[in-house]
């Protein structure tokens, strides 16, 4: 008995350490993050280009890693939320149980698994074909073989929006089915159709569950790099017509390559090309202030569906 | 008429819904087959022997600089596999234990408020992008390796080893396994503590009030009863670490050694090449078609795993529904 109980502490310590590790873990990344990032934080820093050289000083800022991001974060939101959305409103209030379902929905759940960087070398060997080439460049060959690029922020932030899709349709689809029936119910009552129900009715009460999905979505964009670095290209610097942020370069941007925060840490650590591991600390520190406020402002969102569920 | 309109327009709406997710559910078909149709060239030539033979690196290099004729179409992964495996089974041992052990602390045996902070904290380190944990990986974890188990003694030595010939920088299989260990530790903590409060109450109550103390109930009633959930969640893990690509080309080396069992501790300071992350490594001499067709080969793979993974976490759940 005395042994059973001694041996229930010495696991129940463990499990406390367990936990003390975690946190220890997490606010070591962070403090870390934070300790070497911040020296290198300056408006200066925030609001330059990347300049590709070897001397530390003249490396530039990261104002188009910054753009990168939020482009891409753009595209793949653009495209996927209305898809995942349309996908979840036909799960949850059309579709019949049956074998149509069951396959629709195991498939986005392979799809969920599918690693990002396999979805990386999907989108590169869809938009290499020439038929694509309005998206990137198109390269000329040699001998009359015309092929794409493949590589621009369309075709990344459209490969973006595959990658999250199947998130958007899981999680808008819970949002859903957490309206009560009895919304849509007094709603016939009202003599709506079904889509009137849907639209004026079932998406508003679920809007909560909607924005969060959308943000845990672009969470997810923000810090993927393989699709990133596989479907936008190495480069620090925005590649198409210059000055960049001029309106009438805008569709040159966009075809063209670029980085983001994620390929410009890749690209300056130690493990890329660059090796200034300091400017990699310094755009870490962004990214992760990014995902944070992220993480904020969904906390922000499920507690205010919290209050209104208590009142 | 009205209602005619209001009857055609609702159609439209339905129809338009179909398309969406008809299209969304056959996208992994569409992946399958793009990626599938590119590796072929590669996955014909090599057979079976793309998983039973080694020296993916220098097949690579020598694709690399030879002519576009003379390339070699046979590539042998097994060191790929083999590091892959290595790595994400030595971060599910390094992980589960962490992970259970802080859910069982979360959920059982800590304050509310602390308690809420606790899976605040694990939420936010799940959403930690992989870069950083790559980043974070090379600049502490790997000099940290190279400088406590790694002299110049031994650098040289291996540089001549008969078995093997490898460079030892601290890059290797147990950086990955730190490193991955550590990215996938707060989702199985978080899966783990939806398992855990998955319980009914009443088990637990049944359990306090027939005197069984506070830590049995939980070890001998909470998590057999969130077994299942339990095993899912250390399933969506450990696909995680196979498709883990960024950290691990970062920390792991970027070699294709099978590690040997006869180096004794080296083992696990050997330079690995993992399939995800042979993508990210190689992709730079993507424009060889060989190298091409051999890294959608890995594609190939790893969808093929996810899918026995996906597929194995729903027979989990509907055996859970069942019963």
């Amino acid at each position: 008995m005395r042994l059973k109980l001694f041996q229930d502490s010495v696991m129940k310590t463990l499990c406390y350490f367990a936990a003390v590790m975690t946190v220890a873990v997490c606010l070591g990344i962070i403090l870390y993050l934070v300790i070497k990032g911040f020296d290198q934080l300056s408006p200066d820093f925030i609001m330059t280009e990347p300049n590709p050289t070897f001397s530390q000083d003249n490396a530039g800022g990261i104002l188009t890693p910054i753009v990168g991001t939020l482009l891409l974060t753009f595209i793949g939101t653009l495209l996927a939320f209305p898809w995942g959305l349309s996908s979840a409103l036909y799960y949850t209030f059309y579709a019949k149980k049956g074998k149509l379902r069951d396959t629709l929905s195991t498939a986005i759940d392979i799809l969920a698994g599918v690693p990002t960087i396999v979805i990386a070398i999907f989108g590169l060997a869809v938009f290499t074909n020439p038929f694509w080439g309005f998206l990137s460049s198109r390269v000329e060959g040699v001998e009359g073989i015309s092929k794409a690029f493949g590589r621009s922020f369309w075709v990344a932030g459209i490969t973006m929006g595959i990658m999250i899709l199947p998130y958007i349709i899981k999680t808008c689809a819970e949002a859903l089915k957490a309206v009560p029936p009895s919304y849509i119910e007094a709603s016939y009552a009202l003599g709506a159709d079904k889509r009137q129900s849907l639209l004026r009715v079932v998406i508003p009460a679920a809007k909560n569950g909607i924005i969060t999905s959308v943000i845990l979505g672009m969470g997810r964009i923000v810090g993927d790099t393989a699709i990133v670095w596989l479907t936008l290209g190495g480069t620090l610097r925005m590649t198409g017509l210059q000055p960049w942020y001029s309106p009438e370069n805008w569709p040159s941007t966009l075809q063209n390559t670029g980085s983001t925060l994620t390929s410009y840490i890749f690209y300056t650590s130690p493990a890329g090309e660059g090796n200034m591991p300091s400017v990699a600390f310094g755009a870490s520190l962004v990214l992760i202030v990014i995902i944070i406020v992220l993480h904020i402002i969904t906390d922000y969102i499920s507690s205010l569906g919290k209050l209104r569920d208590e009142e | 008429m009205k209602s005619n309109k209001r009857m055609v327009k609702d159609n439209i709406f339905k129809h338009i819904l179909l398309v969406s997710a008809v299209l969304g559910g056959l996208m992994i078909a569409f992946i399958f087959v793009f990626i599938f149709i590119k590796a072929w060239g590669v996955l014909s030539v090599s057979g079976l022997g793309f998983i039973t033979e080694t020296g993916f690196s220098e097949q690579i290099r020598d694709s690399y600089y030879l002519a576009a004729g003379e390339q070699t179409w046979f590539f042998g992964t097994k060191g790929l596999f083999i590091a892959t495996l290595l790595t994400t089974a030595g971060a599910l041992l390094l992980a589960v234990p962490l992970g259970i052990g802080t859910a069982v602390i979360v959920c059982e045996f800590s304050h509310r408020a602390i308690a809420r902070m606790l899976s605040s904290v694990i939420r936010l380190l799940a959403s930690i992008p992989s870069i950083i944990y790559g980043l974070i990986g090379l600049m502490v974890v790997v000099p940290y390796i190279k400088d406590s188990f790694i002299s110049p003694e031994l650098q040289i030595q291996y540089l001549y080893d008969p078995i093997m010939r490898m460079q030892l920088s601290g890059k290797s299989l147990l950086a990955g396994i730190i490193v991955l260990g550590i990215m996938i530790m707060p989702i199985l903590t978080a899966l783990t503590v939806d398992a855990i409060k998955a319980v009914p109450k009443s088990y637990k109550e049944a359990g306090l009030g027939l005197g069984i103390s506070h830590w049995r109930v939980v070890t001998k009633i909470l998590l057999p009863a969130a077994k299942s959930g339990l095993f899912a969640g250390i399933i969506l893990a450990a696909g995680r670490g196979i498709g883990e690509a960024i950290a691990l080309s970062m920390v792991s080396g970027g070699i294709s050694n099978v590690p040997q069992v006869a180096h004794g501790g080296v083992f696990f300071l050997t330079p690995v090449l993992t399939l995800a992350s042979a993508i990210v490594n190689k992709s730079e001499a993507m424009s060889v078609a060989a190298i091409e067709s051999a890294l959608f080969s890995c594609g190939v793979v790893l969808i093929l795993t996810s899918m026995l993974f996906s597929l194995s976490t729903r027979l989990v759940e509907r055996a859970v529904k069942m019963k």
